[in-house]
């Protein structure tokens, strides 16, 4: 594996992002803090709607503007800027070429009426001096890198041409045809089959090793999160409940919530034997109407009187010292009164 | 539940109730029928609107009158319909019969009325020498009591009929005398029963070719995609005007069946077109699969799983298809192929160009016409475009 | 792409077949000689009239007659209204009139509401669009009839009135460059706001719809400048619908406007058609829609062709 630095490369603090609404306004993100560290992959995990795509969002500003309010107390920290504060202008050179973005769906993030080699050419154009045919060759070479069959080929096929696990890789030669930094991923292999799936993971993995780019991994399957994960934060109701090593909360899951995802995975070898899955009940609150307690209180199983007075701070739950950020690489932190011990969850495996 | 109820109780639906601006155009909406309804129940009828109620372009209530038209107005219409009359043989029948509106002649003796009218020519005869009205202030007295002479001619009117009488001319009259007001309001008729009658044949027969033709495929589909392709490749104001003008020896030329023809023959298309695709798009649905692999006959499956789910574009497509009937209507009426033998807002508008209405600065008639009708093609707009919104936000 | 447009061709003739076929069952609803006669006519005068406007001659003959000379565009045919003149003739008249109306209309409808419809998407949700939206829905509501006569009235009448000198022609036609903008530029003005309210409406929807779209966060995720997304993701793909609407309007430009030609007088293709239909003159009814409609025919097939240019998606097969 990669030897990380120890100097994180992006410190988000605090990071609050409330959108202006016809019924109000919401808080999506409310008071995430997290680092990462080079040549690292960070997953962040939960329910759709929890908040982790307008995290991600909102680091690299692609949020519609009008209607996106951050907390004048929320700091992105990027080489010493805050990128919240940052002009379009300024934000415009970063995005494409220092971090990159990955999205979900490889059918509809292509422009249609354009080849893939201009497509690929174009965060060039905007971030390099290079000449149109050098721009060309470096385009040819991501599509190598990215495993592409036939790259010379490729480059003058339009995005319909080309399959669903084809058209992801060619939306990762864009992400990283500038050699970004950082390369965020926002659920990159929701939409493909499973065999493509792991495919494109392993591709990430092996370019994260070449590249040393720091990769956050955005999605809902702990599968992926076990496959391809270092560390991993879990998000409800626009907060982070746990963080830890991705060993830690797959054997030793502290919150109620982490272990109910856990729990409503299948596992793989124990097919036969298994019982129904269970489901977690209830439902996300919305977030028009959040309760003053732990946000999760209402579907959990371990509820007590105290989980619904007030809202529990991010603690240790070892020395139960209040955390607060969810930072540092090792320091694993739960959102839990009444956190699970090791004992109960020994008995998993994975 | 029932179907309509699963229908209208809808997320969608609670969306466009909570649209103030749809909600405000469904109320003018409610306000046209209820008229239409007002009418359509002998509250207007076509002698109404052919009734000569006082002079001719008499203008509407918030004027002052000019000198010049006062003296118009004293003079024309009733006071020679009752000079008229006495000089009959059959003095009193004649004198029954007069009438201008709700205007009667008041129950006194002929020589009573023989006195008022030589006074009142006298007058006439004395303001007559006057070059211009206008500008003549020293004659208002006069003018004054010409007018007190010819309102002593008639009947003191009382209750309805006066309010009737006050009615009719609040928006002034047309080039023959005929209340602009009560015709706009029988125009508001038509108009809505030919929107009406042709939105709601037009979407079902659209609605109905269009989900066969994506059911069915193959010659199916054929025919009926030949059929409208013909249909719109001749320019839709021509067809309309050929079509019409097919009917104008026909015994049924004074009925507004040549106009429901021309347009239930055109105004389909659009509708047929929008379900065929959207039936194309439901046949490749899981659920219409399940039901052909269960075996239902294709018939009920159309009915009940394919039709039912274009409801949304159906109620677009009839609001829609509303707005352009009535606008089309305005236009066919204007060039003299749409609605004969009763007033319509086209009818109107044309009356009031060829009477030089515009040119002389008269603008009740056009102007009345106008707003009704622009209030209401305004209120559909606007509601269409609320239905599109909560049902079909991804249409262009 | 040849075997495409010959296929389409072949696939559009029973559809050319059956408008011709429509056009003259409809017109033959009505009895025109007794029209053309006059009232003093006897029965001979009558037989010999049909006899010369060959009506006696049975339907399918007269069909066919039609059919042969628009598929050998020997449009020589005398008008029924014009003796002498022939039905190729007028239309040869007409047509460059009624394309000096439409044809400069059209591209300024359409590159003005196209603009407008931009900055509208652009400022999506703020009152300037709403504003914008709010005037297309106003404009839509009021009837054409209004805007001409109104336009006439106020542009051609009172500003002459108010200048003392005439600007614009209220009624008339003469032919030529100079006296375009006195007899045209009025009734382009009108028809250019008549439209503006559809156009404009149509094409915000269609950016609208582009900017929702995930390749625009893409680019704008490579650092694409809003206008490089504006005019070179979104407008590129705008061009499908907009190519669309622009084709299908196309034929009618050689219609004209029957409306704005009847008020100011311009004796165009819509004039001349209306006044054959009120006259029953037959022979240009029939030609003028008959070759409208191969216009039509010819503009979808060219309307597919332009796709396949424009969205690499679509393929001619």
């Amino acid at each position: 594996m990669h030897m990380p630095e120890d100097r994180p490369i992006l410190k988000v603090r605090n990071l609050r992002t409330r959108f202006k609404t016809d019924r109000g306004i919401v808080t999506a993100v409310d008071g995430v803090s997290f680092d990462l560290y080079p040549g690292e992959t960070l997953g962040i995990v939960g329910e759709s709607g929890c908040g982790k795509s307008v995290t991600n969002k909102s680091i690299i500003r692609l949020l519609p503007e009008r209607v996106t309010q951050y907390d004048p107390d929320s700091n992105i920290s990027y080489h010493g800027q805050n990128l919240l504060e940052l002009s379009e202008r300024q934000m415009r050179s970063i995005r494409g070429n220092d971090i990159g973005m990955i999205f979900q769906e490889p059918m509809t993030a292509l422009n249609p009426v354009f080849t893939v080699g201009w497509q690929i050419e174009e965060a060039l154009k905007y971030h390099s001096k290079l000449s149109s045919s050098r721009r060309r060759d470096k385009a040819i070479e991501m599509l190598r890198l990215v495993e592409m069959p036939n790259p010379v080929k490729r480059m003058d096929e339009y995005p319909h041409q080309l399959s669903g696990g084809m058209r992801q890789r060619v939306v990762i030669a864009m992400a990283l045809c500038c050699s970004p930094e950082i390369l965020i991923a926002d659920e990159p292999t929701t939409a493909l089959d499973v065999t493509i799936q792991s495919q494109i993971l392993r591709l990430m993995d092996d370019l994260k090793k070449k590249t040393g780019t720091a990769i956050i991994l955005i999605t809902h399957d702990l599968g992926v999160v076990a496959q391809a994960c270092d560390r991993v934060i879990v998000m409800y109701a626009g907060q982070v409940v746990e963080t830890g090593g991705v060993r830690d909360i797959f054997h030793r899951p502290r919150h109620p919530y982490t272990r109910a995802l856990l729990d409503s995975m299948p596992k793989p070898g124990a097919a036969g034997h298994q019982k129904r899955l269970p489901a977690i009940e209830g439902m996300v609150p919305s977030l028009f109407d959040l309760p003053v307690g732990c946000r999760f209180a209402d579907r959990c199983q371990r509820r007590q009187p105290a989980c619904e007075a007030a809202l529990p701070e991010l603690v240790d739950p070892e020395t139960k010292s209040v955390t607060r950020l969810a930072t540092g690489r090792t320091t694993p932190s739960v959102r839990c009164f009444y956190p699970l011990e090791l004992r109960q969850t020994k008995e998993r495996q994975v | 539940m029932s179907m309509t109820d699963r229908f209208f109780k809808t997320r969608e639906f609670r969306k466009l109730f909570r649209n103030k601006s749809a909600v405000i155009a469904m109320l003018v909406i409610a306000a046209y029928l209820f008229t239409a309804l007002f009418v359509m129940c002998g509250g207007i009828t076509r002698e109404t609107c052919d009734t000569v109620v006082g002079q001719n372009k008499m203008p509407g209530f918030f004027i002052q009158q000019t000198p010049e038209q006062r003296y118009e107005n004293a003079t024309s219409k009733f006071l020679p319909m009752v000079q008229r009359a006495l000089s009959r043989a059959d003095q009193t029948a004649a004198l029954a019969d007069v009438r201008l509106g709700q205007e009667r002649v008041v129950n006194k003796s002929a020589a009573q009325l023989q006195a008022i009218i030589d006074r009142a020519i006298e007058l006439k005869n004395e303001l007559n020498q006057s070059e211009d009205l206008d500008a003549d202030s020293a004659r208002l007295p006069q003018l004054k009591a010409l007018e007190d002479q010819v309102a002593m001619l008639k009947a003191p009117l009382t209750g309805w009929s006066r309010l009737m009488q006050n009615a009719s001319l609040v928006l002034g009259t047309d080039a023959q005398g005929r209340s602009i007001f009560l015709r706009g309001l029988y125009s508001i008729k038509i108009a809505i029963q030919i929107g009406l009658v042709t939105a709601a044949f037009c979407v079902l027969l659209g609605a109905l070719l269009g989900a066969a033709a994506g059911y069915f495929g193959g010659w199916v589909d054929h025919g009926i995609v030949w059929v409208y392709t013909t249909f719109s490749s001749i320019p839709n104001l021509v067809l309309l005007v050929v079509l019409s003008y097919a009917f104008t020896d026909s015994e049924v030329k004074d009925t507004l069946l040549p106009v429901y023809i021309a347009f239930g023959a055109t105004f389909w298309i659009g509708t047929c077109r929008v379900i065929r695709g959207e039936t194309l798009k439901l046949k490749r649905m899981e659920y219409i699969q399940a039901a052909q692999t269960a075996g239902f006959s294709p018939f009920y499956i159309l009915v009940r799983h394919v039709i039912p789910n274009t409801a949304h574009l159906m109620l677009i497509n009839f609001s829609l298809l509303l707005i352009g009937a009535i606008k089309s209507e305005v236009i066919l009426s204007f060039l003299g192929f749409g609605v004969k033998g009763q007033p319509s807002w086209g009818i109107m508008i044309r009356d009031a160009g060829n009477n030089g209405d515009v040119v002389s600065g008269f603008f009740w008639e056009i102007g009345t016409a106008t707003a009704l009708m622009f209030a209401l093609v305004l209120a559909f707009n606007i509601l269409s475009d609320a239905l599109q919104d909560a049902f079909d936000p991804k249409h262009v | 792409m040849f075997a495409y447009i010959i296929r389409k061709l072949v696939y559009n003739i029973p559809v050319y077949l059956a408008i011709v076929l429509l056009v003259m069952i409809l017109l033959r609803q009505r009895d025109p000689v007794a029209g053309l006669l006059g009232k003093n006519a006897d029965a001979k005068d009558y037989a010999a009239k049909k006899q010369e406007l060959g009506l006696n001659r049975p339907f399918l003959i007269q069909y066919g007659d039609l059919l042969r000379s628009i598929f050998t565009f020997q449009f020589d045919e005398e008008s029924w209204t014009q003796p002498g003149v022939t039905v190729g003739e007028k239309l040869v008249e007409a047509v460059p009139r009624s394309l000096a109306l439409t044809v400069p209309a059209l591209v300024l409808t359409s590159l003005i509401s196209i603009v407008v419809a931009m900055i509208s998407a652009f400022n999506r949700g703020r009152f300037l669009d709403k504003l914008l939206v709010f005037l297309a829905v106003l404009g839509m509501s009021i009837s054409f009839l209004v805007y001409i006569i109104f336009g006439q009235y106020f542009g051609a009448y009172q500003l002459s009135q108010w200048l003392g000198r005439p600007v614009f022609s209220i009624h008339g036609y003469e032919p030529g460059l100079v006296n375009w903008a006195y007899y045209m530029l009025l009734p382009v003005l009108i028809s250019v706001i008549v439209s503006m309210g559809y156009d404009t409406r149509f094409y915000r929807a269609v950016m609208v719809e582009e900017t929702q779209r995930d390749y625009i966060t893409t680019a704008r995720a490579k650092g694409a400048t809003r206008g490089k997304v504006m005019f070179v993701h979104m407008l590129r793909n705008a061009m499908i619908p907009i190519i669309t609407r622009i084709m299908i309007t196309l034929p009618f430009l050689v219609t004209g406007s029957i409306l704005l030609e009847q008020f100011f007088g311009i004796p165009g293709m819509g004039y001349v058609l209306l006044s054959a239909i009120r006259n029953n003159d037959f022979p240009v009814v029939e030609t003028f829609t008959a070759v409208f409609a191969g216009l039509f025919i010819l503009s979808i097939i060219a309307t597919d062709i332009l796709y396949a240019l424009f969205d690499p998606r679509v393929r001619l097969q």
